[in-house]
């Protein structure tokens, strides 16, 4: 009897050695890290230390391809021509294009369709009863148009004028009115995968006398829906999440900030703009001179923009965001830095 | 020596060993081809990555989760979110995972005790995988308290009731052969209940039917990882047992001696409690005491019977006349001890993989002891004094009807 039992107990025992080794290569990597060697910041301002790779497109700097600082007050005006009568002509020349894949958030790349390489496409700016002139080039491979809101004949609408892959052309031409911040997209079925992948932008028309002089630029409330289920992964104010957390839109105390907003977000009804420390005078669509509120939040649903004017009275950080957590926990917040006024600051 | 015949047989056997080797090197070479590197002879479809969050931990202000790329390409984790809110995180040792490689994502988050929380993994492509926590609950410190907590369930799930099973030796001792095939059936039903129970559980965490919580990623395999576990489980087991009994002189037809026979079902069993211990251990460390609690009343009442499953067969005739107190209580120890490794495995270190890899090797030991003492029970009823040459006759067919009522009865208190 002795022997076999010891042969088996021998037999047993190989067996809990064998399922010893398989436990412990199956068995999850220990927490503890040999070499603590990076930290991060959480919400609260707490240092956690990693020995591994730090995921925080909030607090940590970091840059991608697309450059939401440069968009945020880059506006184009054109190549600029008289015509006989006195009129000003601008010509755009503006490209589409939807093969290329963009680092969108840090590590996250995705399908981007783009007017002249970005998401959004460039910001287009004339003054009211300029000719606008629009050279279109379709170097994509589906077709795409260009449909600005505003006001213009039938034929330039975009819509029913599809223009052809790799290579199609088409001429838009109107005059720029009415005066305010208006969006424009492509207009090709399926239309919400078409603004969805990111062809849109912004188009300003100023009046004839000006706007007071301020601190100008422009923010697009856009979303990703990288896994295509129908719903955003990711918000922000121009494309990157949390860009302007960790890239702070540096303005000045006393100094007059006009921001051009217009919401692009898809697949959710609405959006929102809060401003901390402030409120700010909103101008709906910018057509009006006159303010129809002065408030520290607007609600916009699809294209729905306007103008916000403010100025800081005191320094510092202040946070601005959508008001609809989820979208600011998600890539929709930033912080304008107050820089106190006096010659030290620039 | 010279053996002219040698190098014959030698050139023979190398001519044997290339003419082997031959389909293996043509498959070698067609795999290169097909899917070695710089091949574009298959670029068909999209590969879609997998991430599976395979374990969520609440530690002080922080959630751990571990992830498995188990998808068919290399993936790299680049957000972590909790409840859909994208968060501050780290990831251990780096974010890029390979096939079926882990890593640990650490997100500091004051989390609440009890309330349901989500957490979710975004990959360099932007796809976001999720996995849900009912309630949220502090993750066991692998401390000696702990460890003594966790073995003391294990003590009163495995140890103490398979012992008090083991008391009705003696009054199984010296029975008339019809009632002993009785108890031997009885005891083939049990494990073939236990099996079947096993199996399943084994079956629905590989297919990740248990989903939310403990769910196994379909890329290893589902069902095919336990028939394949739990079958070179038995298969292991049947070629040690087969050949301990030929080298022991047994009876000469292969069958196991008795006391080989309790051994191999203590065996067996311990391998099922080692299960039983995991299941308990992991509904501690998921943080549901109140299920914990019941699995161990459970668990020990339908324990008790698997001593009567070691007692049987020492019970017989070609028994021994007195079995050592000694023996006997390693044999319980081998049954009912498993259980508290298993509490402290279920406890500190869950996967479902290794859960699900345990629960099959259980499937097909006990399966395989099942297979030994129904042949045993076939013998008894053939041979001299047996109760006919019919199996199972009326004792054995009533044996394992009790025994998997029994077993059905005691398992559902769970």
């Amino acid at each position: 009897m002795a022997r076999p039992a010891a042969g088996r107990a021998m037999a047993m025992a190989l067996a809990a050695a064998a399922a010893a080794a398989l436990l412990l290569a199956l068995a999850p990597p220990p927490g503890q890290a040999q070499q603590e060697d990076r930290t991060f910041l959480t919400h609260s301002g707490a240092v956690v230390r990693t020995s591994g790779e730090v995921l925080d497109p909030m607090y940590a700097v970091s840059t991608v391809e697309f450059d939401p600082d440069a968009y945020l007050r880059e506006f184009h005006y054109g190549t600029v021509s008289e015509l006989p009568d006195g009129t000003v002509l601008r010509e755009f020349t503006i490209v589409a294009e939807d093969g290329l894949v963009m680092e969108v958030a840090p590590g996250v790349f995705y399908n981007v369709w783009t007017f002249n390489g970005t998401v959004p496409g460039p910001t287009i700016r004339a003054t009211e009863g300029d000719l606008v002139r629009i050279h279109f080039v379709n170097n994509g491979s589906k077709e795409h148009t260009l449909h600005f809101h505003g006001i213009h004949e039938a034929r330039f609408d975009g819509v029913f004028e599809p223009v052809g892959p790799g290579g199609g052309r088409f001429t838009y031409e109107w005059r720029a009115e009415p005066v305010g911040v208006h969006p424009y997209h492509c207009h090709v079925m399926p239309l919400e995968e078409h603004i969805a992948h990111g062809l849109y932008g912004v188009y300003i028309v100023d009046p004839k006398e000006g706007r007071p002089p301020a601190d100008e630029m422009v923010m697009v409330l856009n979303g990703l829906d990288t896994d295509f289920d129908g719903e955003n992964n990711f918000y922000a104010a121009n494309t990157v999440p949390f860009h302007y957390q960790h890239h702070p839109v540096r303005i000045q105390q006393g100094e007059l900030v006009r921001v051009y907003v217009v919401n692009m977000v898809e697949f959710d009804p609405v959006n929102n703009f809060h401003l901390h420390g402030n409120l700010y005078h909103y101008y709906p669509t910018g057509t009006d001179t006159v303010p129809s509120a002065y408030t520290d939040m607007v609600t916009l649903s699809q294209t729905e923009r306007g103008i916000m004017e403010f100025s800081y009275d005191y320094p510092g950080r202040y946070l601005f965001h959508a008001h609809k957590v989820e979208f600011s926990e998600k890539g929709w917040s930033g912080v304008f830095l107050v820089g106190e006024s006096g010659p030290e600051y620039g | 020596m010279a053996d002219p015949g040698a190098g014959r047989r030698q050139r023979g056997r190398a001519r044997a060993a290339a003419a082997g080797l031959v389909p293996f090197a043509f498959v070698v070479a067609m795999a290169a081809y097909v899917a070695g590197p710089g091949s574009e002879a298959i670029g068909l479809g999209v590969p879609l990555p997998d991430v599976s969050i395979e374990r969520i931990d609440f530690v002080d202000g922080e959630i751990r989760a571990v992830v498995r790329n188990t998808g068919p390409v290399p993936v790299s984790v680049a957000v972590a979110d909790v409840n859909d809110r994208i968060q501050p995180a780290a990831v251990e040792p780096d974010g890029r995972l390979e096939r079926f490689e882990s890593a640990l994502v650490r997100i500091p988050f004051p989390w609440n005790e009890a309330e349901p929380y989500t957490v979710g993994i975004t990959t360099d492509d932007g796809t976001r995988f999720e996995r849900r926590v009912d309630a949220a609950a502090p993750s066991l410190e692998p401390d000696a308290g702990t460890a003594g907590l966790l073995a003391t369930l294990g003590v009163y799930v495995g140890v103490i009731p398979v012992m008090v099973g083991l008391l009705w030796l003696p009054f199984m001792r010296g029975m008339r052969s019809r009632r002993l095939v009785f108890f031997l059936s009885l005891t083939a039903g049990l494990l073939l209940f236990l099996g079947a129970d096993a199996a399943e559980e084994a079956l629905s965490l590989a297919s990740g039917v248990t989903g939310e919580e403990n769910g196994l990623d379909a890329g290893f395999g589902g069902a095919m990882l336990v028939v394949v576990s739990a079958s070179l489980s038995f298969l292991a087991l049947h070629w040690a047992g087969g050949m301990l009994a030929r080298r022991a002189g047994g009876s000469g037809n292969g069958r196991a001696s008795p006391m080989a026979a309790a051994l191999m079902i203590s065996a067996g069993i311990g391998l099922h409690n080692l299960g039983e211990g995991l299941a308990i251990g992991a509904a501690v460390g998921l943080g549901e005491a109140a299920l914990g609690a019941f699995l161990v009343l459970g668990f020990a009442l339908h324990n008790t019977t698997e001593g009567i499953a070691i007692a049987a067969p020492l019970a017989g005739s070609g028994g021994p006349r007195r079995t050592p107190v000694l023996a006997l209580a390693a044999l319980g120890l081998l049954a009912g001890a498993p259980a508290i490794l298993g509490a402290w495995m279920g406890g500190f270190l869950y996967s479902p993989l290794s859960a699900a890899v345990f629960l099959s090797i259980g499937v097909g030991a006990i399966f395989q002891v099942a297979w030994v003492v129904l042949r045993w029970v076939r013998d008894m009823e053939r041979g001299p004094g047996g109760p006919g040459a019919g199996f199972p006759g009326a004792a054995a067919a009533a044996g394992l009807a009790a025994g998997m009522s029994i077993m059905y009865a005691t398992s559902i208190i769970v």
